[in-house]
């Protein structure tokens, strides 16, 4: 049973391999060495990332970002007058005299319209008096980078591509020195042969290679190893925490699967689904740290994507001291729909690697307390989606599932208080780090006073069961409903309020789906709670 | 004694802290949406450090000490119980000592400059010196004031002076703060020109104000407007300059333009509305208005909330006129033969000893101008040179000194550096409280587990 399983992935995962070992235009100019934003990439990167930003996907009609974006830069009069630059916002394409109902837009169009220039300054005086953007001024800012850097690639100001003798800044295309012109344009020329004729890929390869080893000896100290920019071609490509959400999707359908027919063999695939989808969750973590040098927690996209493995690695340890299967249900429902989230929002979450801003360049105090911080949440959430599980029981039968009910409640307890222990230190550790860099250990800082708050709201509910004023039901209700104190100070803060020290983890969006989540919980543990006590009057 | 037996109980209740924990929560939350709204300073004045917060506080730890007391005698297993709740009363305690003592300040100073004040900018203070027969200035006032917790409206501030008062008698804590140059007939003011400056690229118009002894300079990247109160204005060279001062008739100014190595490149006279081509670039000036003598007048416009230009104002009474006054700036009186001087802005604290700015460097990630990071390189007396970084602070004489933030000229290139200076005796109470919050936490959950069972079975019936 066991083995047949092993050896179906491993046939999977050498079809992911074997379609990364086949040679392409993309994984051939995908590992070419630039500079942009700050920091080396490959230009697979650097094409996802633009077209991600212009375009709004990572590829463009079954062609690949890399292509896409050598063509910007080598073919742009074609280029400037097709329709892909995406714009979202209504307001902005009424503004501009857009179709409303067209989402993309020709860069030509866009520049020659008059009503432009007067968007773009009121975008700057805005921003002048540092006034704080609402969606519509997001969005213009958005179409203003993604004119300026469709620009900026056309006339090959970026990326730089050749490593320069002294300085940091490399050399952009425009201002090659000949002879690394002609090494470019027998790239140019292998790209158009390839394109008419798959056969010449070898010539192609040749070219680029060249170019790699020659930028390299131009300065090899501000060049990173090609093995490094070829992970990172990986990471792209592979896309583990893709793979990951599948994985965790399949885990929670056999878990269903097992509820229903109540067939063990069920739940075991559930539990090593979820173990593998964990593999390849820390797999994919681990990439992200060897590329970026550390620790993937500093925008929302990260914390997206390290919240949900705290939890499925507490429901882990969990498992083994409490063995409640509904562990395994909870973790790879938050896994899912966080990584998902992770994957369909690029806009709200920004994958894209960066470079930390000043204050956070403190790897030490950085990394345990955002660590440990965030890693509370999946505490949390593991309680929280624990306590969905128990209402749902609530709502079907109470006296039915008594004995899920009860175990269940055992195990929300014990991720709770997991969670108050880990926020509570997490907090003051952030006190520390805060003292330590700006000489206050509290400054009433939103997003420290929301995890200050969060930590309230479960040391109550605690209380409150102590007390005699929380009862079971009472805890699940409370610990579902508490559970928005974290999405506030985990989103709400950065997303909502949008003041205070931590706005380098700012950015704007999805608050319509924020909002739905949070209202439809309160909704539904409303009804199970008025439900519940209509049945008692009853009895 | 029964009574006194029920108070206790309830002062030592579970109910009682579940109420002080939620209502904590419930103000914090209402603290994070005031700041989100109006500002930091706000939020803190009017919501943390607020008479309920205080209130609210003070009770959680009557009712921690309470249920500490209740417990005895104390056996092993309330360890943990006691080391997280003796941990909250040392933590609210060190802050209380910092809030009370400690100094949070911020030091502002130029590249090359030497500051030994640091300003409070949480605390202000209302200065009024007085000056008789030009003599020196004597220090007849200086009082800490909040007009956004006590404003004025309600309690005037009453200043004594000589001959009467002077009254503070309205604030605004959000104001727009703009400028109005007018005509003046007092001798001892300079001239105003707003001139204009364009070519295909550039167009600007600008005020330059000539006051006191010195020309006025106004920096407009590679060129320099000057204006002068006569024709002795030497160059220094180094950048192209149009110097300007008046001329014997009303309306018209002398001028004199320079090259990058001090030569004169063209002279003449220009009247109101006029025209000269400077030779730098292709760019024309142009006067557009003018007064030979003049004044600056300050207006404060109330904002319901503030934004990043905003200050606070307060609106005083002297001699029977009214006048605004910005945080931190100062008004001349002038009364039957005396001067006052009055000032509205942040309490200022001396140092003990200077801090001289001798370089700012900043470290940007390749190829872009993102600050990578920054340090100050400073000289203390007795120290020497030393360095102040972020994450790497200088301690002396009790005071430590955080590399907060920095200042920029037009150019973006760093001019001043920003520090934030602070002296806090509570340290060490804070840290002991919440290293005893955190262990005792644990140590509590774990002597929890234990006694599972005992709740599980509560929890059924």
């Amino acid at each position: 049973m066991m083995s047949l399983k092993i050896s179906k992935w491993i046939v999977i995962f050498s079809v992911m391999l074997a379609s990364l070992a086949q040679a392409s235009i993309e994984s051939t100019l995908g590992v070419l060495p630039v500079q942009d934003s700050g920091r080396i990439k490959p230009f697979d990167t650097f094409a996802r990332e633009t077209l991600q930003l212009i375009y709004g996907k990572k590829s463009y009609e079954g062609v690949s970002a890399v292509e896409v974006v050598f063509m910007w830069m080598v073919l742009s009069p074609q280029w400037d007058e097709m329709d892909f630059v995406q714009i979202e916002n209504k307001l902005l394409k009424e503004k501009l005299n857009l179709d409303i109902r067209t989402k993309r837009f020709s860069p030509n169009i866009l520049l020659k319209k008059d009503e432009l220039q007067v968007v773009l300054r009121d975008l700057q005086e805005k921003k002048d008096n540092k006034e704080k953007l609402n969606p519509y001024y997001q969005s213009v800012e958005r179409l203003q980078n993604q004119l300026t850097l469709y620009k900026a690639i056309s006339q090959g100001m970026v990326p730089g591509l050749v490593p320069p003798v002294e300085g940091t800044t490399w050399i952009a295309p425009k201002d090659l020195s000949e002879e690394f012109l002609n090494l470019f344009v027998s790239i140019t020329k292998g790209f158009a042969a390839v394109v008419k004729d798959s056969s010449s890929l070898p010539d192609f390869e040749k070219a680029v290679q060249v170019f790699i080893e020659r930028a390299r000896s131009e300065n090899i100290a501000l060049v990173p190893s090609q093995r490094m920019i070829a992970l990172e071609y990986q990471y792209n490509k592979v896309h583990p925490f893709q793979w990951s959400w599948i994985l965790y999707l399949l885990s929670g359908v056999l878990f269903m699967l097992f509820f229903i027919s109540q067939k063990e063999k069920f739940f075991l695939f559930s539990w090593y689904f979820m173990l593998v989808a964990f593999v390849l969750h820390t797999y994919g973590f681990i990439l992200r740290v060897v590329i970026t040098g550390r620790p993937p927690v500093s925008n929302m996209y990260e914390t997206v994507i390290w919240v949900p493995w705290g939890a499925v690695l507490f429901s882990i340890i969990f498992m083994k001291f409490l063995k409640n299967k509904f562990l395994v249900f909870a973790s790879s429902l938050i896994s899912f729909i966080c990584l998902v989230l992770a994957d369909l929002a690029p806009v709200v979450l920004d994958a894209s690697l960066q470079p930390l801003q000043p204050v956070l360049r403190s790897n030490l105090w950085l990394t345990v307390h955002v660590l440990t911080i965030t890693i509370s949440y999946g505490a949390f959430f593991l309680a929280f989606m624990l306590g969905d599980i128990s209402l749902v029981f609530y709502a079907l039968s109470e006296k039915k599932y008594e004995k899920h009910l009860v175990s269940i409640r055992d195990v929300m307890y014990r991720a709770v208080q997991v969670g108050v222990v880990l926020l509570g230190a997490g907090t003051i550790l952030g006190g520390v780090w805060a003292d330590y860099s700006w000489g206050r250990f509290w400054g009433w800082d939103p997003k420290e006073t929301w995890a200050l708050i969060a930590f309230l709201g479960y040391i109550a509910i605690l209380h409150g069961r102590l007390a005699g004023w929380i009862k079971p039901f009472g805890f699940v209700f409370w610990n579902v409903l508490a559970f928005n104190l974290v999405i506030m100070a985990w989103y709400g803060v950065n997303y909502v309020l949008g003041a205070g020290l931590h706005s380098y983890g700012f950015g704007g969006g999805g608050l319509p789906f924020v909002s739905a989540f949070c209202g439809a919980h309160f909704v539904f543990a409303t009804a199970v709670w008025f439900l519940r006590s209509q049945r008692l009057q009853k009895n | 004694m029964k009574l006194f037996e029920k108070i206790f109980k309830f002062l030592a209740s579970l109910k009682l802290a579940v109420i002080i924990v939620v209502s904590l929560g419930v103000i914090s939350a209402w603290g994070t949406i005031v700041e989100s709204r109006y500002d930091m300073i706000t939020a803190q004045k009017l919501v943390y450090h607020s008479w309920y917060m205080y209130s609210v506080l003070f009770l959680l730890i009557v009712n921690l000490i309470a249920v500490m007391v209740d417990r005895l005698p104390w056996q092993k297993k309330h360890i943990g119980f006691i080391l997280a709740h003796v941990g909250i009363i040392i933590l609210l305690v060190g802050s209380y000592v910092t809030r009370v003592v400690g100094i949070d300040g911020t030091l502002v100073f130029d590249i090359g400059e030497s500051q030994r004040y640091i300003s409070l900018i949480d605390q202000n203070e209302v200065v009024v010196y007085q000056m008789k027969n030009f003599e020196d200035s004597e220090k007849i006032y200086q009082e800490k004031v909040d007009f956004l917790v006590n404003p004025p409206k309600k309690n005037p501030l009453l200043i004594p002076i000589e001959k009467g008062q002077i009254e503070i008698f309205d604030y605004m804590p959000y104001a727009q703060k703009s400028f109005q140059i007018i005509e003046s007939d007092k001798m001892m003011d300079g001239p105003a020109l707003r001139f204009q400056l364009t070519n295909q690229f550039v167009n600007m118009t600008e005020w330059i104000v000539q006051m006191g002894t010195q020309p006025a300079k106004l920096s407009l990247g590679p060129a320099q407007v000057v204006l002068s109160r006569d024709a002795n204005y030497q160059t220094l060279g180094g950048m192209n300059e149009i110097v300007l001062w008046p001329h014997s008739k009303l309306k018209k100014l002398n001028y004199k333009i320079y090259n990058k190595d001090g030569l004169v490149q063209r002279e003449g006279t220009i009247g109101f509305s006029e025209e000269i081509d400077t030779g730098w670039m292709g760019l024309k000036f142009r006067t557009v208005q003018y007064f030979p003598k003049s004044k600056v007048q300050y207006e404060y416009k109330q904002l319901e909330r503030p934004n990043a230009n905003s200050v606070s104002a307060a609106r005083f009474r002297f001699n029977g006129q009214e006048y605004w006054l910005g945080l931190n700036t100062a008004l001349e009186l002038y009364g039957d033969d005396v001067v006052y001087f009055i000032t509205y802005g942040n309490k200022r604290i001396d140092l003990g000893f200077p801090v001289t700015l001798d370089r700012f460097e900043m470290e940007k990630y390749q190829g872009t101008e993102m600050a990578a990071s920054y340090k100050s390189i400073v000289t203390v007396p007795e120290l020497g040179v030393q360095e102040i970084s972020m994450n790497e602070p200088l301690k002396y004489k009790g005071f430590t000194f955080y590399q907060a933030s920095f200042q920029q000229d037009k150019m973006g290139q760093p001019i001043g550096s920003v520090l934030s200076v602070n002296r806090d005796p509570g340290r060490f109470w804070k840290y002991l409280g919440s290293l005893m919050i955190v262990l005792g936490s644990i140590v509590l959950f774990y002597f929890k587990r234990t006694r599972k069972k005992e709740n599980v079975a509560h929890d059924v019936t």
